[in-house]
């Protein structure tokens, strides 16, 4: 039992594959992938075939998420971000998905590898900085320079707004893995300690899992959330420059 | 099924959020300092300070930004 707490997230390839000095193998993280984007596909196509007037179960379900999208998408971008409807809905419930799947045992927590929590991250943040210039041109660098600023404070202001606006990417990435990563480490550290443990003791670091795996789906469900929040949150930045007082309180 | 409203889980992820935005703006700081430190003017640990400084200030604006989306 003198296992590392980070066994679980090492990946051994199944089906080596190497595309011309890329390795595109597949891999526990890339099987779990597909089981999520299938998971989803089917809930969502079933769920939408019945079009009932009086949803069933899983039609209301469907139905609820989208819903909380909407809610989402209109609270931090109003109505012109409905056009981001498809992306943001498609990265909610693929990190919803793949957090609450990682939490059965013996699955995998793709969430978990830094890797794809980057490319998500890195991938929101550029679509940001293209839609912005796109939309306001060369005004669109005024996103360094906050408005009310004397003009002697811009040599320092522009090196700490460009520092913080390159960090924006970095905590998502961040965000996302950290948490998926240290709730796995406490539930293999207990678990350890309830199997090394024995009976004599063992039960109490294993009702610790328990109660720590009904954290975890709560913490599976805020992380999602935070990260469209967050993904619709930059993109409305760079929809409205400095509109930060449109929907202010 | 926990709903993102509820105060104990609201609360939670407010306060995680802003560990990392302090986090990520000092990783960047620094490590675009240590880059033109090393790479660029090979001036020291000079740069490397100012990043890590800046990059603070940059951390604590993020998260006093975040603060004012809050909901009241």
């Amino acid at each position: 039992m003198e296992e590392s707490p980070l066994h679980p997230f090492e990946l051994h390839n199944y089906i080596p594959i190497n595309l011309g000095g890329l390795d595109i193998s597949i891999n526990k993280a890339v099987i779990m992938m597909w089981v999520v984007v299938g998971l989803i596909s089917i809930l969502m196509i079933t769920a939408a075939s019945a079009r009932r007037l009086v949803p069933g179960k899983l039609q209301s379900l469907a139905e609820m998420m989208v819903d909380f999208i909407r809610g989402i998408i209109l609270d931090t971008m109003g109505k012109n971000g409905m056009k981001f409807f498809p992306l943001i809905a498609t990265l909610f419930l693929f990190i919803l998905f793949c957090n609450l799947i990682g939490l059965i045992p013996g699955s995998y927590t793709v969430t978990s590898q830094i890797v794809v929590t980057a490319v998500f991250a890195c991938t929101v943040y550029a679509l940001s900085l293209v839609m912005g210039f796109v939309l306001h041109g060369g005004k669109f660098l005024g996103i360094l320079v906050p408005p009310g600023t004397p003009g002697w404070l811009l040599p320092l202001m522009i090196p700490i707004e460009l520092i913080s606006q390159l960090a924006r990417p970095i905590s998502l990435a961040v965000r996302l893995f950290a948490n998926m990563t240290a709730g796995h480490v406490i539930l293999g550290v207990l678990f350890g300690l309830a199997v090394s443990g024995g009976l004599l003791i063992g039960w109490l670091p294993f009702a610790f899992t328990i109660a720590m795996n009904g954290l975890e789906v709560g913490i599976a469900f805020i992380q999602a959330y935070i990260f469209t929040v967050l993904t619709c949150v930059y993109l409305g930045d760079a929809f409205h420059l400095h509109g930060h007082d449109e929907h202010a309180h | 099924m926990p709903q993102p409203q509820d105060p104990f889980y609201a609360g939670l992820g407010q306060a995680v959020r802003i560990g990392t935005e302090l986090l990520a703006a000092l990783i960047v700081g620094g490590g675009l300092g240590w880059a033109i430190d090393t790479y660029l003017l090979g001036t020291g640990p000079w740069i490397l300070v100012l990043g890590l400084v800046l990059g603070a200030a940059a951390g604590v604006r993020n998260a006093y930004r975040m603060a004012q989306r809050w909901p009241k």
